[in-house]
């Protein structure tokens, strides 16, 4: 069977007018292999992730979970930085969302950490509207990658999406199964 | 088509040539092609940044074509080339619906006062069309001169257009030099339609501290008749005022706008009010204290003929523009109007101002004793959301603002209206919501409910920066020392709440920034109070100054900032301007710490607006809806080319600074907006003292947001002499951390020597002789 693919997501706003839609990746064991098949990934976080919570700790929580397991760099956009500076932690980069994009579409960037242009791309907490035109970019011009959109609301253009999730519980079991099969 | 004998002699017919007032400059009336290579220079270092909003052409019949990623369609276009071209399309749409307006403002006073009409801005302005002198190297002096300009817009328009067409331009940069030509054309139509209804209808001009006027729903007395003035043409609200007053009626009806127009009435009357921007068209019409309602053009919600039937309002449309299929009574006697308006309940077409005026008072005074204006009380709003259980959440998903619509219907069921009423300062009123409700709820009457009645100070707008203040601010501008000059115009599709426009504004105008206002934006930013109950409006001088805050007035008085930019170059540093595009804007790029910003952009007219900026040298940030537009212009940041030539030594130097960074960027937070903003004020020509305060902002602003120095601090420091006093030790230590090197600094920095130009690098050093 054809695996499942998302044309219409939470958000009306976001439905796709076009032929190249998102495959669905309902298991997050699945999710967890997508993410370890990466040799260069990179974790892009927009603001509601510092915003919304995922049952009693942020959805940032969670994104630190997955980009710790797998050494993978994070790029703080917006004003997340200030979040992670109370975490003790230092971004790879503070590009703010429009500006990583346009960077990944570049065949030839070096990548946040000097090592090459990233080959996966995982979005969290970027404001829906705002997250799928940076993966339409991406859809369109950056051939060399794939995009992976940690988003309860789902994202048509991605390469890969969460499911449309609409109970919170549910959610907060997908990010603690990702987080465990990344192990 | 350049060149041409035919063509050079119209043109110099057209801008009298043997006026001797400047040297005329290499591109009088420019065409589509004479501006280009200025246009790919500023595309080398800020590439076309693309988000395809569909990914499918259907504009002919060969399609749909799909053009996901590598694909062509039919006629050979890839996606890069069909969003250029959609772009392209999208400005044109700006800039007609301005060039209609300028022209309808013109021809309408020409009809009253004679093509001779002389243009006088007061004593306060001389140059009093910085962008029609620049582009097409005419000094207007009467209304007749405004049509010219208006004629050129209208001319470029056809040829524009000409190039969407299926089997025309092909490339994405040149579709978008085309957009930058009719951005710039749409300034044009600005600076006419502003100066014509300047002149025509006496609005303020060399003065700024123009009165204070009413704005917030709640401060239009439902308790007396009322007419809503919608729209961004003012030629008929005015007309309404006219008659109130000669029939001594305007302390007895309330006159009331929504967008411009509201803005230009209060410019002519400040006896009249304004409800707020177009956020807020919707959920005001539904609450029927309009009786009646006055359409003229642009942002005019297209259902009003429903909106008005369900309320019980009169509606009078008056453009040409929106007919809404009404029968057109403009030949038709006052009184048999009044009949069909008043017996019939129809609408009607009225396309002779004055006659739409006193159909419009009287219709309103006959109205208003028998309608009920009452709104809706929390117990029946609790009522009409019996049925929600705030789970279904249709009406989340429908909502292009991403608000939680549910949670607020579900609490106003259970007679708690406070959540509507913190919806409604987000809502941008498209009424989705409840088209998507199962159950029919009415959400936005329910924001009635829960919707504060608040009234607010706004300042009226008050037209062109007078040339003193330039004379004042043009150093300062140019060396830096005035951080910035920031420009919020634009729309109401704000991400989040109304008044983070009020937000951002006092935290530059408490930098010293010099904050100037238009449009919707201007109507928001008065929509916060401080402690003591005060507006921006109120505690900040108006004048165009350092730490001050300007409502130059509606969409087409955008055209002030612009110019005030342009006169920075031309009255401050003495350039000519005359025919002389491109060296006015390698100043603006080089020199002039002036930046817009659209924190609510939707509109047609932003984008031509934005898109023209940019080829002043003028960046631009907008708001997250922004990047729906599909286009943005992005640099490489500190892996781009940065090298430009001194003007003086006329040597290439590479200077290694991304400045100005962007061109035009979306960003998603009101904090970082206020980063970028401050970022995008950076000038290579800033001097170690102006940098230092310009970066002295910057570092603040990131501690304050992301609680860290900016992570591309080094971009920006470009000797030790940039570094601000109360950061020194911790910034030095930073640059030795990241391995900072020190930059060149030049002594005049420009890109004319950079590409294939007529204009001579001698050019940006020669003066005029000083006024
Ligand atoms: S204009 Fe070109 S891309 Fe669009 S439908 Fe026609 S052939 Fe296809
Ligand atoms: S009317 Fe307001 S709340 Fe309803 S969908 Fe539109 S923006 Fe959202
Ligand atoms: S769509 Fe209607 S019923 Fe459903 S949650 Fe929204 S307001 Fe309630």
């Amino acid at each position: 069977m054809a695996a499942e693919v998302l044309t219409t997501p939470y958000y009306r706003v976001n439905v796709l007018t076009g032929t190249r839609a998102a495959r669905v990746v309902d298991d997050p064991a699945e999710a967890a292999r997508i993410v370890a098949g990466a040799k260069n990934p990179l974790y892009v976080l927009g603001p509601d992730a510092v915003r919304l919570s995922a049952g009693d700790k942020l959805l940032i929580d969670y994104a630190l979970d997955i980009a710790a397991a797998r050494d993978m760099p994070i790029c703080a956009t917006a004003h997340v930085k200030r979040k992670l500076v109370e975490y003790g932690k230092k971004p790879d980069s503070t590009y703010d969302i429009i500006e990583i994009v346009h960077f990944l579409k570049m065949p030839d960037w070096k990548g946040v950490r000097g090592e090459g242009q990233h080959d996966l791309v995982l979005f969290s907490g970027v404001r829906c509207d705002l997250a799928e035109r940076g993966l339409s970019t991406l859809k369109h011009f950056a051939p060399h990658l794939r995009t992976f959109a940690i988003c309860r609301r789902g994202h048509p253009n991605a390469d890969y999406t969460v499911p449309v999730t609409a109970r919170g519980d549910r959610w907060t079991e997908y990010l603690q199964g990702l987080v465990a099969a990344l192990g | 088509m350049t060149g041409g004998k035919l063509k050079d002699e119209v043109v110099r017919t057209t801008i009298r040539a043997e006026d001797d007032w400047e040297p005329i400059g290499p591109t009088p009336m420019p065409s589509v092609t004479d501006l280009r290579n200025w246009d790919l220079r500023l595309l080398d270092s800020y590439e076309p940044f693309y988000a395809p909003f569909c990914d499918l052409c259907c504009l002919c019949t060969y399609g749909k074509c799909d053009l996901t990623a590598d694909r062509k369609g039919a006629c050979g276009l890839d996606m890069a080339s069909q969003q250029a071209r959609m772009i392209l399309l999208k400005c044109l749409m700006g800039t007609a619906a301005h060039g209609a307006h300028a022209r309808h403002m013109v021809d309408f006073l020409i009809e009253k006062y004679g093509p001779e009409h002389p243009i006088d801005l007061g004593g306060q302005v001389n140059v009093e069309s910085p962008i029609i002198r620049t582009v097409l190297g005419l000094k207007p002096q009467t209304l007749a001169d405004l049509r010219k300009a208006v004629e050129y817009v209208e001319g470029e328009v056809i040829h524009l257009l000409s190039a969407t067409h299926t089997g025309q331009e092909g490339d994405h940069r040149d579709f978008e030099s085309k957009a930058f030509h009719a951005g710039m054309i749409d300034h044009v139509a600005l600076e006419a339609a502003d100066i014509a209804q300047i002149v025509g209808f006496g609005y303020p001009t060399s003065v700024a501290d123009t009165p204070l006027v009413e704005i917030g729903w709640g401060a239009i007395d439902k308790t007396r008749p009322v007419i809503v003035v919608i729209g961004h043409n003012a030629i008929t609200s005015n007309a309404i005022v006219d008659y109130l007053k000669e029939k001594g009626l305007y302390d007895k009806v309330e006159v009331a706008g929504i967008c411009c127009t509201a803005l230009d009435v209060t410019r002519y009357a400040s006896f009249a009010k304004v409800v707020g921007p177009l956020s807020q068209q919707r959920f005001f019409l539904k609450t029927g204290i309009a009786d009646v309602i006055v359409t003229d053009e642009q942002c005019v919600l297209t259902d009003i003929p429903d909106l008005a039937k369900q309320t019980g309002s009169a509606l009078i449309a008056c453009s040409d523009k929106i007919c809404y299929g009404l029968p057109n009574r403009s030949e038709e006697e006052v009184e048999a109007v009044l009949a069909h308006v008043l017996e019939e309940g129809e609408g009607v077409l009225l396309l002779d101002p004055k006659k739409a005026a006193e159909v419009a008072v009287k219709a309103a005074l006959a109205l208003a004793p028998r309608r009920d204006k009452s709104l809706l009380s929390t117990e029946d709003a609790a009522k009409l959301a019996a049925k929600c259980r705030g789970t279904c959440e249709l009406c989340n998903q429908a909502c292009p603002n991403l608000l939680t619509v549910s949670v607020a219907v579900n609490a106003m069921r259970q007679g708690d209206p406070a959540p509507i009423g913190r919806l409604f300062l987000r809502c941008i009123g498209c009424g989705a919501c409840e088209q998507a409700c199962p159950h029919h709820i009415p959400v936005q009457r329910l924001m009635q409910a829960g919707a504060v009645q608040e009234k607010y100070k706004l300042r009226s707008g008050r037209g062109p920066i007078h040339d003193v203040e330039i004379r004042k601010v043009g150093s300062p501008i140019v060396l830096g020392t005035i951080p910035g000059v920031v420009l919020f115009a634009g729309c109401s599709n704000f991400p989040e709440d109304i008044d983070d426009v009020a937000w951002l504004a006092e935290e530059l105008a408490r930098r010293k920034y010099i904050v100037t206002l238009s449009g919707c934006s201007a109507m928001a930013a008065a929509m916060r109070k401080d402690a003591e109950g005060k507006t921006i409006y109120e505690k900040y001088t108006p004048e165009f100054d350092a730490g001050c805050i300007v409502n130059v007035g509606s969409c087409v008085a955008n055209a002030h900032v612009v110019g005030a930019a342009i006169k920075i170059a031309n009255i401050f540093a003495c350039l000519p301007n005359r025919a002389n595009f491109e060296l006015m804007a390698d100043y603006i790029l080089n020199r002039v710490g002036a930046c817009g910003v659209v924190w609510g952009p939707y509109s047609q007219k932003a984008l031509t607006i934005g898109t023209g900026a940019v080829r002043w040298g003028i960046p631009v940030v907008l708001g997250p809806h922004g990047s729906k537009y599909s286009r943005l212009f992005m640099s490489k940041k500190e892996h781009g080319d940065w090298r430009v030539m001194d003007g003086r030594t006329r040597q290439l130097v590479d200077t290694g600074e991304p400045t100005p960074e962007h061109m035009m960027i979306t960003v998603e937070s009101k904090e970082r907006a206020l980063l970028t903003i401050i970022k995008q004020c950076f000038r290579r020509n800033d001097t170690p003292p102006g940098r230092a305060i310009k970066l002295n902002s910057y570092i603040s602003v990131a501690k304050q947001v992301l609680n860290s120095l900016p992570d591309d601090l080094q971009n920006f420091v470009r000797t030790e002499r940039d570094i601000p006093i109360v950061y020194k030790r911790e910034v030095l230590a930073y640059l030795k951390e990241v391995g900072w090197q020190p930059k060149p600094t030049l002594s005049l920095p420009t890109v004319i020597g950079t590409y294939e130009t007529r204009v001579p690098i001698e050019a940006t050093v020669k003066e005029l002789p000083k006024k």
